[in-house]
């Protein structure tokens, strides 16, 4: 797309969902996709993921050097740990997304 | 910041970058900046790419729109670097002052009324998502804000949702206000990708 066209954000949105799940990466993408979808209230993970990510959807600022340094514990590596992470902040941010597209959507359909 | 390679950098090529980055800036460089150059084969350019598009792309919005889009967003979410980066960018587009006001009470603020409408939609698809509706993009858009703005504001609301989570899970070290003013600069100059 060039430059100079406004930017469609719902490709956007749809590839990152798309890059959580398929990257090259050291987690498991089943566990990556729960993430994602765990930090938007989906259903639980098993610990010590779960406490994690549910902090980080609910209220990041909280999130403590425990629950970071239990699943960088289990995952062995800083790379997983941030892979994780990057995935709760994601499904956080793409639930919002979702929900504000289709109020958007809901708004421009209207009669 | 909580996972330590983030912060040395993982690989020799990124711990020299670093390195060189601070040196030559006369600060050390942000952890947004080492988590932007960590571990790039997981999100590839996917994200990075989204924002500058997003904040630095074609829009209604000006610049400083934007970045005060993204420094409520934080306030929103208590993220203290990323309300601190990005309201010292929007004052480096818009009047320091309007910046300040707005930070502390959008409603009250002398900013425009697309920029209010845009901003109470923020506020509610950050704190309260699953309540939207057509209504409130109703408010948005009749206020003569765009199809096409109203998604450019959406992206921004959606980003700064991703970004202040993992500024706070990892821990971001927070700069001075020199150095957020000095950043500011060259974030407003380079943008994001």
């Amino acid at each position: 797309m060039a430059a100079s066209e406004p930017a469609n954000h719902r490709s956007r949105a749809d590839a990152l969902r798309r890059r959580i799940a398929t990257a090259s990466a050291l987690t498991p993408s089943e566990l990556r996709r729960a993430a994602l979808e765990r930090s938007a209230d989906g259903p639980p993970l098993v610990p010590p993921y779960d406490a994690l990510v549910t902090q980080i959807g609910i209220a990041a600022y909280r999130v403590t050097d425990a629950q970071v340094s239990a699943v960088r514990s289990v995952l062995g590596s800083d790379k997983a740990a941030f892979e994780v992470v990057m995935s709760a902040a994601v499904g956080a941010g793409l639930m919002r997304f979702d929900r504000a597209m289709q109020a958007a959507k809901d708004a421009s359909d209207a009669p | 910041m909580r996972l330590e390679e983030i912060d040395a950098g993982d690989t020799l090529g990124h711990r020299a970058l670093i390195g060189f980055i601070s040196l030559v800036s006369g600060m050390r460089l942000p952890d947004a900046a080492r988590v932007a150059f960590y571990h790039q084969e997981f999100l590839g350019g996917t994200l990075g790419g989204w924002t500058q598009a997003t904040m630095r792309g074609p829009s209604d919005w000006r610049i400083g729109e934007r970045e005060l889009m993204a420094a409520l967003v934080a306030k929103w979410n208590s993220c203290a670097f990323c309300t601190g980066a990005h309201s010292a960018i929007a004052a480096k587009d818009i009047d320091p002052s309007l910046v300040q006001a707005a930070m502390n009470d959008f409603e009250a603020a002398d900013i425009s009324p697309k920029l209010k409408a845009m901003l109470k939609f923020l506020q509610k698809m950050t704190r309260e998502p699953v309540t939207l509706t057509a209504a409130d993009a109703r408010s948005v858009l009749q206020t003569g804000v765009t199809k096409q703005a109203l998604e450019d504001g959406i992206a921004v609301g959606a980003l700064f949702n991703i970004v202040t989570r993992y500024a706070d899970a990892l821990s971001f070290a927070m700069p001075s206000s020199e150095e957020f003013d000095k950043a500011a600069v060259m974030l407003l100059k380079r943008g994001y990708g």
